[in-house]
């Protein structure tokens, strides 16, 4: 049962603040003709079926793929919409490896889409319509509404994330000099990569701590952008990517597994999470994924890395939890130049969610780049080969989380 | 295409205004799901769910879902579209060989928004939605006038199906009770409230709260699971182009071409002959005879000539359908599921007897824009 | 989040496509939900009294009280009493903006994890406490509210516990 998955191509929209000449629509095709032209061989015929996600509270459209099957190309075609809020991408990414690998007949080559376009809607109004219905339950219980709207305001854009920095920082002993480096590093990679939002070669870290405090230990110039964005993958067997590009990128692990949500609880029964920054469910996709991949020793035998980290801290919290460092040494890894673009194992060279957000898709654009990065194709390519690399996404209550592992050799084995 | 069995199902009772919370629901349909099939927590691989942020009023509607769904540790995802797409996506995960045991549950509870508004939200926002000409009632009656227009079908054999379908969910005691009409009759059906021309109230499947979960196990491990599992034989999906105008709405293009990829995949060349039921989701009476045409079960124009009747020769809906009560996002679900107990003759008093070989549908969109097709067989 | 102005970077500007203006309500809703499991917890509020349920198949304690066990999938069925010590598992600081003076109030919202439960709760902090002194595994206490009505707000907030033991310090 199953068969071995490859990504052809990928692609990308431009990603701004306000994409304020396309529609929804159009910035999706936008996307898909990148990824295409990326593919010079492959025609929007060849395409079998179609995979398409984003957080839809953000536009006020409901289930939009429906509206945009002719700018995708997917009319009178199979289509299948996949959405996890945070990690939408990432899961409409692993979707795409699925519909592959079940080997339905007929469906060898699927593209997957993921989208966002935050100008059109107030993004703290979707981030918080999270927790409405628990709020309204602790309300209902007895906790007056001023308070509640404290609990709100803690999080904002960035939401239940503080809580989660307070203790990674509490365990490691970091500064803020540490987080505003990790910021640094991350931008002026943007730079370099054509579809980025914020772009900054010349960012400094005085600069990033020059700014106010949106929620301790996070400063403005630390948190991740909203943009405007649209990515695209296309996955097939092994025996049709050779013909599609000259490095096909096989997707060897995936694994989503989630845990107990943290800060807030269904039904406002609490945090089951006593500290957030532990995240079990990474540990356990990263176990899951490494097995499936055939990766014994994540930390040498992995060359390359996106993860998912719209704030500087969780960036280092990542690469502790999926395996690439052991536990608090992350700091002294990033300091120490390890995760630099010339470093042992570079990190975020695309500039990462720090430097660009749309929520819909960046769970995407992590397994996109690290496979761009494989293919050799990435606009801000590592000097060193790049064999295996991983892609991360995160959302949800702190619970949720996407990992893909990915070769230029298959390697997946099924017993 | 590799085997893949039903091994377990659970649906709750369907109400309008449910006395349960959102998650209490959740938790009875996967904890009973896994119950009947005598499993634990401990055995579940993956969990896909079926929500809509929309619905719940909430974003990331499965975040807070996790444990009540049977998700902690378990691989986790979520489909927004029909339940029965999302068991697609849990039999995609099975038939890759990561996967030896998937949970697919889905439902909502539309006592707590006004649906029909919400609705309008699927509109595309550039054009239709400021118009307000197409919402899901109208876009409704367009459909049915034209399938009425072209063929010469009358008002009254439309009726007659919904007429089927409620005395069929008089039958189901999990079905809506506000659906469970058996003394209805084709004049009280016409008589009733008009939506938007044709289209009568009573031929507009009720939206109600419900959730319902199964249970999908590759072949090997489904046989020592069960001694009674359905095989999924074949699937077929599609989705039409969005614009009404864009499309022949006195059929179902997407339907067709999904029968053709589940028929391909199951080896079934004479539909009519070989299928003994099929459950079809059907938001509006005439589809459920669009559907008909469309699977091959009567020439174009000649669905209301088949006997769908429970003891007939190809049953339809012998649970009442989405007219029998319409959870969104669990209405293909529990027609899958409704087509699992015909196999496994677990039916109660609307058992088709002898079924063999069943189809069960999904939808979503306006007029039926995406549709999904399964072919089932008994062990 | 945008960008503060000191902060350059490419910033491009795009030709404007038609725009049509639209509002939509994700909150005209009635969330539904079932709270039997927190009806005795709530009582002994009144009473000055914690206690939370466990879950016999993991033995994990629950406080709140919650509705099932994601690790087990079954609903918790025993009470216990928890102590009304806690300690601070995680915080973090809001800054809200006094709509009438305009000065901006720091107050950190803490997540409270009770000694004896295995999961924790938001809760605030003594108004008395200075915010730059929380910090993660600082011992608190629950103050009571003079008048309690059975809700969650009959413990007003959290006072600091002076306990000098050092193992309460290193929190790992």
């Amino acid at each position: 049962m199953g068969r071995q998955v490859a990504i052809a191509s990928a692609g990308f929209s431009e990603h701004a603040s306000k994409r304020s000449d396309v529609s929804m629509p159009e910035l999706v095709s936008e996307a898909i003709e990148d990824c295409l032209k990326n593919a010079p061989s492959v025609e929007l015929g060849d395409i079998d079926a179609f995979v398409n996600g984003n957080m839809p509270a953000f536009e006020g459209s409901n289930i939009p793929e429906l509206w945009m099957t002719d700018w995708m190309g997917a009319r009178n075609k199979p289509l299948l919409r996949v959405t996890t809020g945070g990690t939408t991408g990432g899961t409409v990414a692993i979707s795409g490896y699925y519909t592959v690998a079940a080997g339905l007949p007929g469906v060898d080559t699927v593209l997957a889409v993921a989208f966002e376009q935050q100008s059109q809607g107030d993004t703290s109004v979707g981030l918080a319509s999270v927790a409405y219905g628990e709020i309204s339950i602790l309300n209902t219980l007895g906790i007056p509404y001023d308070q509640i709207s404290r609990l709100l305001s803690a999080g904002a854009a960035i939401g239940v994330a503080a809580y989660q920095a307070t203790t990674y920082m509490n365990k490691t002993k970091i500064k803020e000099e540490d987080l505003a480096r990790v910021v640094v590093q991350n931008r002026r990679n943007a730079a370099k990569t054509w579809w980025a939002h914020l772009k900054m070669p010349n960012l400094t870290i005085e600069e990033v701590l020059d700014t106010p405090y949106v929620q301790y230990p996070l400063r403005y110039g630390m948190v991740c952008p909203a943009s405007d964005g649209a990515c695209a993958m296309l996955f097939t067997t092994e025996e049709k990517a050779k013909n599609m590009c000259d490095i096909p990128v096989y997707v060897n692990g995936v694994a989503s597994v989630a845990n107990e949500s943290a800060v807030l609880g269904y039904d406002g029964s609490g945090s089951a999470q006593v500290d957030p920054s532990m995240q079990l469910g990474a540990i356990r996709s990263s176990e899951l994924a490494y097995k499936q991949a055939g990766i014994s020793f994540p930390r040498k035998e992995i060359d390359y890395a996106e993860v998912y980290a719209p704030f500087p801290n969780q960036q280092l919290l990542w690469t502790e939890k999926l395996g690439l460092f052991e536990e608090g040494t992350a700091p002294a890894m990033h300091e120490a130049g390890v995760t630099d673009f010339n470093g042992e194992l570079p990190v975020n060279c695309s500039g990462g969610v720090n430097a660009t957000n749309a929520i819909g898709a960046s769970a995407m654009e992590r397994p996109a780049e690290a496979a761009l990065q494989i293919m050799g194709k990435a606009s801000n390519q590592v000097p060193k080969t790049v064999h295996t690399a991983i892609g991360s996404g995160w959302g949800g209550s702190l619970n949720l989380i996407t990992l893909m592992a990915m070769s230029d050799q298959p390697k997946r084995q099924w017993r | 295409m590799q085997k893949v069995g039903i091994v377990g199902y659970y649906q709750v009772k369907l109400y309008s205004d449910a006395n349960y919370g959102h998650y209490e629901m959740i938790f009875e349909a996967s904890r009973g799901a896994l119950d009947k099939a005598g499993l634990k927590k401990k055995d579940i691989s993956t969990v896909i769910s079926c929500t809509n942020d929309y619905y719940d009023g909430r974003t990331i509607s499965n975040c807070f879902t996790v444990e009540v769904g049977g998700g902690y540790m378990a691989d986790e995802s979520k489909v927004e579209m029909d339940g029965a797409h999302a068991v697609l996506y849990g039999l995609m995960r099975v038939l890759s060989g990561n996967h030896n045991l998937a949970v697919v549950w889905g439902g909502s509870m539309p006592s707590c928004y006004p649906y029909h508004t919400v609705r309008l939200y699927e509109t595309d926002p550039t054009w239709e939605r400021s118009l307000a000409y197409v919402n899901d009632i109208t876009s409704a009656g367009f459909q049915m006038r034209a399938y009425m227009e072209k063929y010469g079908v009358t008002v009254e054999e439309i009726a007659k199906v919904a007429v089927k379908n409620k005395k069929n969910a008089a039958k189901n005691p999990l079905a809506l009770k506000e659906a469970q009409l058996a003394n209805l009759t084709v004049k009280d059906v016409l008589d009733s409230g008009k939506y938007a021309d044709p289209v009568t109230e009573l031929m507009v499947a009720p939206p109600c709260d419900g959730v319902a979960a199964l249970l999908l196990a590759p072949e090997k491990q489904a046989l020592k699971i069960t001694d009674k599992p359905v095989w999924i034989t074949g699937v077929g999906y599609n989705q039409d182009a969005y614009y009404l105008g864009d499309r022949d709405l006195s059929g179902c293009k997407s339907m067709n071409l999904a029968a053709k990829m589940a028929y391909n995949a199951a080896g079934i060349t004479d539909p009519y002959s070989e299928i003994d039921v099929a459950e079809l989701f059907e938001s509006y009476a005439h589809e459920e005879l669009i559907f008909a045409e469309e699977l091959g079960f009567a020439d174009k124009g000649k669905g209301a000539e088949i006997n769908s009747a429970i003891n007939g020769d190809l049953a339809i809906n012998p649970s009442g359908g989405a007219l029998g009560g319409n959870p969104p996002c669990a209405t293909g679900l529990i027609r899958v599921i409704e087509a699992v107990k015909q196999l496994t003759g677990e039916a109660g008093q609307y058992q088709v007897k002898g079924a063999k070989k069943a189809v069960a549908s999904g939808q979503i969109g306006m007029c039926a824009q995406n549709n999904i097709l399964y072919v089932l067989e008994a062990n | 989040m945008t960008q503060r102005k000191s902060l350059d970077y490419v910033k491009k500007d795009y030709i404007r496509t038609r725009t049509l203006p639209g509002s939509w309500y994700l909150s005209s809703y009635k969330y539904k939900f079932n709270i039997t499991h927190m009806k005795p917890f709530l009582e002994k509020l009144k009473e000055k009294k914690l206690i939370a349920n466990q879950c016999s198949s993991c033995n994990r304690v629950f406080y709140p009280p919650r509705f099932v066990c994601g690790k087990c999938l079954v609903k918790p069925d025993k009470w216990v009493d928890i102590r009304n010590t806690a300690s601070v598992s995680t915080y973090a600081i809001s800054y809200l903006k006094d709509p009438e003076t305009g000065e901006v109030q720091q107050r950190p919202m803490v997540l409270v994890h009770h000694d004896g439960a295995d999961t924790a709760s938001i809760a605030e902090l003594s108004p008395d406490l200075d915010v730059k002194d929380t910090y993660v595994g600082m011992p608190i206490i629950t103050h009571w509210r003079d008048e309690r009505t059975g809700g969650l707000m009959d413990i007003e907030y959290y006072d600091k516990f002076d306990d000098d033991s050092d193992d309460l310090r290193n929190n790992d």
